[in-house]
């Protein structure tokens, strides 16, 4: 039983990281109906520009982790921005093509560009709060662990605060919808999408954070994190923000349970297997396809 | 750091004139970008800095290509490299599949082939233009079963294997190890080096009641086993595989997590030994600012062996050939000697960690473990 809880806390904590991964994924998606290969690679920006600035702070401060995190949030929604005007404004009117090889094109460029600065050495971030480990009832509880999935509540449940009750999160909401009828009532179509890709690489920037300090972070490793993000929007319904979530969290509790019951390379192979078998019975995800222009 | 890799090539490729006025050019084909880059890295810096340090009048152009990840990228090297003159030796890919890939071009083109690959198909193909500075898993894993073992007194192992090539190749040796010892191992799994969260197969390793832990993972997933493993209170020793013994990897470690953990490797440089392998470790910090690694160092030991060759008089790859296939040399890690198929290195060692330093402690030597040294 201790094992099971175990295992669940970790799971949790994995697929909290990863629905920041998949929020920023579905974000984009949503508001330009292309999907952003570079969102894998943003979060390893996240982490590594982490890494860079920790050693910055004075040594004597506390929690460097919660101090770097609005700055790593704020550096990485201006990165978010000069992707949208490199790789998505400029080709927002060829075919959806077009900016699938760009953001490649980016995400890319982002791998090289990091191996360049920091090598190919896993490199770790600082923890949030602390890296001691609580003990509740034999289960190890890391802080870390419990940081990333308050974060990841925190910022989710923020983004849905703002889209649902704010002008902002409607103009948003609009502008994802329907870009055409949005503009024609007066929102500025490109100054939001310009946002929404500035908090998509925001929150890929509070992903690779936290994912640097439990998980480690290297160049490379935004191929698997974009190909979870992904599944979690395919299992979640195609464009839905909460099915992103819900799906996100699906998958790692799948990796961990599957791995613990069986083995880690079986659990590999039948998360696929499920994606398929999902795909064939319910193509509209979990919580149905918010988006009707499936990529 | 950078500024010294720059200064560090500009300073080579200034005497390039001077080698080419020798006739030898040594070219350094290794991946640098890609999954392998931390260890193609190394095997880089290895080589420059044992060009940089050749003795006087003997240091060719060490013109030095990124191989990436792909046969055809190394392959292609190979040809650039070649058709700028003649070539003493390549200091050439870690990666398997790029080796097997290189080697008919290079007896083709009569180029011996130094490397510290661990593949060990690429010594199997009846190509004497290829020459591996590194024990190959026959020598390290049957070193780590050993220690196990013998040392240890351990007699129920649980293996965890990485899914990699790399990987199975351990995995492959240990079993024969183990065997070779008596002991069959409780628990054998392989992870996938994405793998995130490797708590699941510790504790399905940990419910077969094991009294050793052995590890035969790359870099990222030996620490993220570890983190894992000191989180849950793991009570077993551990001895891992050489992933471990990078100092790149300790850096991603507290010290008191690497208490009780051991790692099999051809040599630590950063743990000493000589005086020798500390004027190494000097000079490679000063170039590159950061600690070198095995691989680093049998690289070099590699290179060293080719100059020592030039310098005694070879003046062709075959002279530099001949002299690598018979002769012996005395590296900084081990002696080095062909066993007639270009494996050179035939000794490992067992470094471990004392949970204070992420220094580790040279803990036994297992010397010429294929008895092809005399």
């Amino acid at each position: 039983m201790v094992t099971a809880v175990q295992l669940l806390v970790n799971g949790l904590a994995l697929g909290a990281a990863y629905a920041l991964v998949a929020l920023g994924f579905v974000l984009v998606l949503n508001a330009t109906s292309a999907v952003n290969f570079a969102q894998g690679d943003l979060v390893m920006a996240g982490g590594l520009l982490a890494v860079a600035l920790a050693p910055l702070l004075p040594s004597v401060l506390p929690v460097p982790g919660l101090l770097l995190l609005p700055l790593v949030l704020v550096l990485m929604a201006g990165l978010g921005l000069l992707l949208a005007l490199v790789a998505y404004l400029p080709l927002r009117r060829r075919p959806p093509v077009s900016v699938f090889i760009s953001t490649i094109a980016v995400g890319i460029i982002l791998q090289n560009g990091a191996a360049v600065l920091f090598g190919p050495e896993p490199r770790v971030a600082p923890p949030l709060l602390g890296d001691g480990v609580a003990r509740v009832a034999g289960v190890a509880v890391p802080e870390q662990s419990l940081a990333i999935m308050a974060v990841a509540a925190l910022l989710i449940g923020t983004q849905h605060l703002v889209f649902s009750h704010t002008q902002l999160g409607r103009r948003l909401r609009a502008t994802a919808q329907d870009p055409e009828m949005a503009r024609a009532c007066g929102v500025p179509v490109t100054r939001m999408i310009l946002l929404t890709f500035a908090i998509g690489a925001a929150c890929a920037g509070a992903a690779g954070l936290l994912l640097a300090n439990r998980y480690f972070m290297t160049p490379t490793a935004g191929g698997d994190l974009i190909l979870k993000a992904y599944i979690a929007v395919t299992v979640g319904g195609w464009g839905s923000v909460p099915g992103a979530v819900v799906g996100a969290l699906l998958i790692a509790l799948f990796e961990v349970g599957v791995s613990w019951l069986l083995s880690q390379p079986v659990a590999q192979g039948a998360l696929y297997g499920v994606l398929l078998v999902i795909l064939a019975l319910r193509p509209q995800g979990l919580f149905g396809e918010a988006v009707r222009r499936r990529a | 750091m950078r500024r010294g890799v720059v200064s560090l090539v500009v300073g080579l490729m200034t005497v390039a004139g001077a080698a080419r006025a020798e006739g030898l050019s040594f070219p350094v084909l290794v991946p640098l970008t890609g999954f392998l880059s931390l260890e193609g890295t190394s095997q880089r810096n290895g080589a420059l800095l044992a060009l940089k340090e050749a003795p006087a009048g003997l240091i060719g152009a060490a013109e030095t290509i990124d191989t990436g990840t792909s046969p055809e990228a190394a392959v292609t090297a190979l040809e650039r490299a070649a058709g700028g003159g003649p070539v003493g030796a390549v200091a050439a890919s870690m990666l398997g599949t790029q080796m097997l890939a290189m080697l008919p071009l290079a007896a083709e083109l009569k180029v011996p082939l130094v490397t510290v690959s661990g593949t060990a198909a690429i010594t199997e193909q009846n190509n004497p233009w290829v020459f591996r500075f590194f024990p190959g898993d026959a020598v390290t894993k049957t070193a780590h079963a050993r220690y196990v073992v013998e040392e240890l007194k351990k007699s129920r192992p649980a293996v965890i294997y990485q899914t990699t090539a790399y990987g199975q190749s351990g995995k492959t040796h240990l079993d024969s190890a183990f065997r070779a010892l008596n002991v069959t191992p409780v628990f054998q799994e392989g992870v996938d080096p994405t793998a995130k969260d490797l708590l699941p197969v510790l504790t399905r390793a940990l419910a077969t009641n094991p009294d050793v832990l052995v590890l035969h993972l790359h870099a990222g997933p030996t620490a993220l086993l570890l983190k894992q493993a000191a989180t849950s209170g793991l009570s077993i020793p551990v001895v891992a595989g050489s992933a471990m013994h990078q100092p790149s990897t300790a850096a991603l470690l507290d010290p008191a997590e690497l208490k009780g953990v051991c790692a099999e490797t051809a040599a630590s440089p950063v743990s000493g030994g000589s005086p020798a392998v500390g004027a190494f470790t000097a000079s490679y910090r000063a170039a590159f600012g950061k600690e070198p690694d095995a691989f680093a160092l049998g690289q070099y030991d590699g290179m060293m062996m080719v100059l020592a060759a030039v310098k005694a008089g070879a003046k062709t790859a075959e002279d530099v050939r001949k002299a690598l296939s018979v002769g012996r040399h005395d590296g900084l890690a081990m002696r080095y000697a062909s066993d007639g198929k270009g494996n050179m290195a035939h000794s490992a060692v067992i470094v471990c960690y004392d949970g204070k330093s992420r220094i580790p402690t040279l803990a036994k030597r297992y010397d010429n473990v294929t008895g092809v040294v005399k």
